[in-house]
């Protein structure tokens, strides 16, 4: 009870007890956007996933710098970190290129300083993995729209396409892409990747259209004279959001470890480009002597993913329905011992 | 339903023609297979890529030259399929890839089966206990893994589990330290798996450390992990607790005919320890082992049948799984005899990093040669299943509960079926649907290698193929490998089509 009314002070009014002998508890309603929020906001892992990666994200983009354009015409913003990852530098205090005060992540035999090398790499890989994302993102939810909502010939089409598209591995065509049109940049690979990315988001999509549009709102929607775009776009599109989003978020964290899994074979990011998977690579057989070298883009890589991992968890939650916050056992165990209590009196 | 299966089978030949073209354009476009002639300084180059030219007909362009493969790969020519040859290694590619598929397989079978069987397990007790501190930490578990990847994985593995152990097995002693580290850290895991009062975890905790320490202690003063064994008193004790264990979880410890079928199954077993020894020593080969695997399946299967008149299901099931264990740890316990052999002829290296075999281990003895044959397999294994058994735990996991939330469960419930055949009869059975979707295609994956993994590892496997492939432009290989993967890959959404409808009796197949 008095967790009940401690919550109930927050948002609504508690109003005067009626005659019968319980409360009347008026609740202000909360729109759907506020519940998802407030839903994800106390999903604390989530919340943590969410900062780290928003901190982390503005540390390296501001430490490395902003670099676009291919190397004709570059645009090149220089980041408050005094080295750059192409500069050679001369050994530092440490004369094995351990971590000193000028090299915090220690420093690589060539003499390039491994803090510029993982901040350049991480901005790379968080790029391609934003691209991949993004791209599987929009195409998955079209393809997985439109045949789940039309049905028929259409979708029968549309799900033979995304089956051959499944039988062409990504790690293959990434290869063959990345490996030999490696000169063309980081971002066409991670547009081609994108391209071949889509097919699990579609097939989730897909689902939710079909159950959706057998819905009764839909129903009234088509009666009110709505055209097929308006239903897709304002009926059923909201309520898909959820599948939507969660799955773009997994997207995302499958697309970085694809990324430097491919990087780590050879065929991914090109020389002299760097990403935390060509950084692994590189310096997999410094393991024993140089550990530094291996330990800090492994680790950067897990943190992302498992950020988003758990982001996209907390999406789950904020956007399911079904979802009720748990009830902890020692508050369920007093809840129903104060229901006996007033039963028995 | 014929009538579907030729209509799902045409279009999938369809689309394996339309991604083999795909592919073959996009290799065949994306590099100059002369390129490295080219370059060369050789005199008689000019000579060189006119025969290369006509011997892989380059001079025919990529969209035709895709039809001049595929009619010589469906063997409309010779009458056998022919991937033709291979540049690299200048053999044919079908002999490459029939060498590549059974060390592949061998790789990842052990991983995939853990993997499931792990996962499941898991998976079901974390939805079972949800929001406990289990399902916390294995969520969480789960979420790391999910996030690994696997080439960091595989060196931390070869640096800790191999070449650390190989060290440590030198001198084989675990200093007091050390032993009181590792015992806290496995009764923590074990307490972890305890549900209950604060009190019961806590009797865990400290029992299960006592324990620890005092078996790690024997083990280190024995130099047990130089000679390691189990005798028939160590597979007796194993296999009764494994009997009563599994006995609790799948048939209840109040079922007494079931326990006692179980621990029959185990002195069986027990009583064919000495004969199995004899027989094995005199011939040792997969036959024998498998004819005497089989043979204890089915005796444990009459135990079980003879043991009740009513209810055999549970009965035998605890027999049979009693009498799997019994032989698996005698079979531990054999290969374990021929370990101080072995560590002797691996040079003290018995982990090893690379390869899936060792060249240079010169025995006849069958035990010797197959414990070579594991311990090249276990860190490729342990990172495989490391990484798929996060997938495996989240979904069932997600099936379970979503099954628990059924109406007839609780229907099952009301009507007063205990707990236990609720979860193993009415929600595992129907919650493992789904999972077959998810094992088909992982099955499916399994040909098509593990790039990384057989990379990492130095395996020679179908991944190592598609790389070398490539890596090299070999335009052969690289369609003979993925051909076959595609293939496997289209038969894979098939089958698991077909098995989803035989299955879930509401989903039916349009006409």
């Amino acid at each position: 009870m008095k967790n009940d009314s401690k919550k109930s002070k927050k948002n609504s009014q508690v109003a005067v007890a009626s005659e019968v002998g319980f409360e009347e508890v008026k609740t202000q309603g909360l729109s759907q956007s506020q519940i998802i929020r407030r839903k994800f906001f106390s999903h604390k892992p989530a919340v943590a996933g969410l900062i780290f990666m928003i901190l982390f994200t503005i540390f390296v983009y501001s430490a490395a710098g902003i670099h676009l354009g291919s190397d004709d015409a570059k645009i090149t913003i220089h980041g408050w970190w005094q080295f750059s990852h192409e500069d050679i530098l001369d050994p530092g205090p440490c004369a094995d290129g351990c971590p000193s005060s000028v090299h915090p992540m220690g420093q690589l035999p060539n003499g390039r300083d491994y803090f510029a090398q993982v901040t350049r790499g991480s901005e790379i890989s968080l790029m391609v993995m934003v691209v991949i994302g993004l791209l599987g993102g929009v195409i998955g939810t079209v393809v997985g729209a439109v045949s789940g909502f039309f049905g028929g010939i259409i979708d029968a089409i549309m799900m033979r396409i995304t089956d051959f598209i499944i039988t062409v591995p990504s790690i293959l065509i990434g290869a063959v892409i990345g490996y030999r049109m490696g000169n063309l940049g980081v971002l066409y690979l991670a547009i081609f990747l994108g391209l071949f990315s889509w097919t699990g988001l579609t097939r989730l999509v897909r689902g939710e259209f079909l159950s959706l549009r057998e819905r009764e709102f839909v129903d009234a929607a088509r009666v009110a004279g709505a055209s097929n775009t308006r239903i897709i776009f304002k009926h059923i599109l909201p309520n898909s959001i959820g599948v939507i989003i969660v799955s773009t978020t997994l997207l995302l964290s499958s697309s970085i470890l694809v990324e430097t899994g491919l990087s780590f074979l050879g065929f991914g990011v090109q020389a002299p480009d760097v990403s935390l998977g060509v950084l692994i690579n590189t310096h997999q057989g410094e393991f024993l002597y140089a550990p530094w070298l291996f330990w800090w883009p492994g680790v950067i890589i897990v943190l992302i993913a498992l950020s988003i991992n758990f982001i996209g968890d907390g999406l789950r939650d904020a956007f399911d329905p079904r979802q009720k916050k748990q009830i902890k056992r020692k508050e369920f165990l007093a809840k129903s011992s104060t229901r006996d209590a007033v039963n028995k009196s | 339903m014929l009538a579907y299966i030729g209509r799902r089978i045409s279009i999938a030949l369809l689309i394996l023609f339309g991604s083999t073209y795909l592919t073959y354009q996009l290799a065949a476009y994306s590099g100059d297979p002369l390129a490295g002639i080219r370059e060369s300084q050789d005199p008689k180059k000019e000579q060189i890529m006119a025969e290369l030219t006509k011997f892989y007909q380059l001079d025919v362009p990529p969209p035709a030259r895709y039809f001049l493969w595929l009619q010589k790969a469906l063997g409309f020519a010779t009458g056998t399929p022919d991937f033709g040859t291979s540049a690299i290694m200048r053999l044919p590619v079908i002999d490459q890839i029939a060498e590549a598929i059974p060390v592949t397989i061998r790789l990842v079978t052990a991983a995939t089966i853990l993997a499931i069987v792990l996962g499941i397990t898991f998976g079901v007790l974390s939805a079972i206990r949800q929001y406990s501190r289990l399902d916390y930490s294995l969520t969480f578990l789960s979420f790391l893994l999910y996030s690994l990847p696997i080439f960091w994985v595989a060196v931390m593995l070869k640096e800790y589990m191999a070449i650390q152990f190989n060290l440590f097995l030198v001198d084989p002693k675990i200093n007091l330290v050390a032993n009181g580290i590792t015992s806290a850290l496995l009764a923590v895991v074990l307490a972890g798996f305890v549900s209950g009062t604060r009190r019961r975890v806590l009797i865990t905790l400290v029992s299960s450390f006592a324990i620890f320490m005092s078996l790690f202690y024997v083990l280190s003063l024995t130099n047990w992990f130089r000679t390691p064994g189990l005798g028939i008193w160590g597979v007796a004790f194993l296999g009764l607790a494994t009997s009563v264990g599994l006995t609790h979880v799948f048939a209840g410890l109040h079922n007494r005919k079931a326990l006692y079928a179980g621990i029959a199954s185990v002195a069986v077993g027990v009583a064919v320890y000495q004969p199995f020894g004899t027989i094995v020593n005199e011939t040792g080969n997969f036959g024998i082992l498998m004819l005497m695997g089989a043979l204890m399946l089915s005796v444990s299967y009459f135990v079980g049948y003879f043991f009740s008149k009513i209810d055999k299901g549970p009965i035998i099931r605890s027999s049979m799984l009693s009498a799997f264990f019994v032989a698996l740890f005698t079979v531990a316990d054999r290969a374990m005899q021929a370990w101080p052999e072995y560590y002797r002829l691996s040079d003290g290296k018995p982990v090893q990093v690379d390869g899936s075999y060792n060249i240079a281990m010169k025995s006849n003895d069958f035990w010797v040669n197959n414990l070579d044959i594991v311990t090249h397999l276990i860190l490729p294994t342990t990172a495989l299943t490391l990484i798929s058994f996060a997938g495996y735990l989240r979904y069932s996991r997600a099936s379970v509960l979503e099954v628990l939330g059924m109406d007839y469960i609780r229907t099952a419930r009301a009507k007063g079926v205990p707990e236990r055949e609720v979860i193993l009869r009415h929600a595992l059975r129907n919650s493992m649907i789904p999972l077959t979707t998810l094992i088909a295609f992982d099955i499916a994956g399994i040909v098509g290698g593990a790039i990384i993994t057989e990379r990492v590892f130095s395996w020679k496997g179908m991944g190592s193929l598609a790389n070398d492939a490539i890596v090299s432009q070999d335009l052969n290989l690289l369609m003979g490998t993925f051909s076959i993967t595609a293939f496997l890959a289209v038969m894979a959404t098939l089958a698991a089509d077909l098995i989803y409808t035989a299955l879930d009796p509401r989903i039916r197949i349009r006409k």
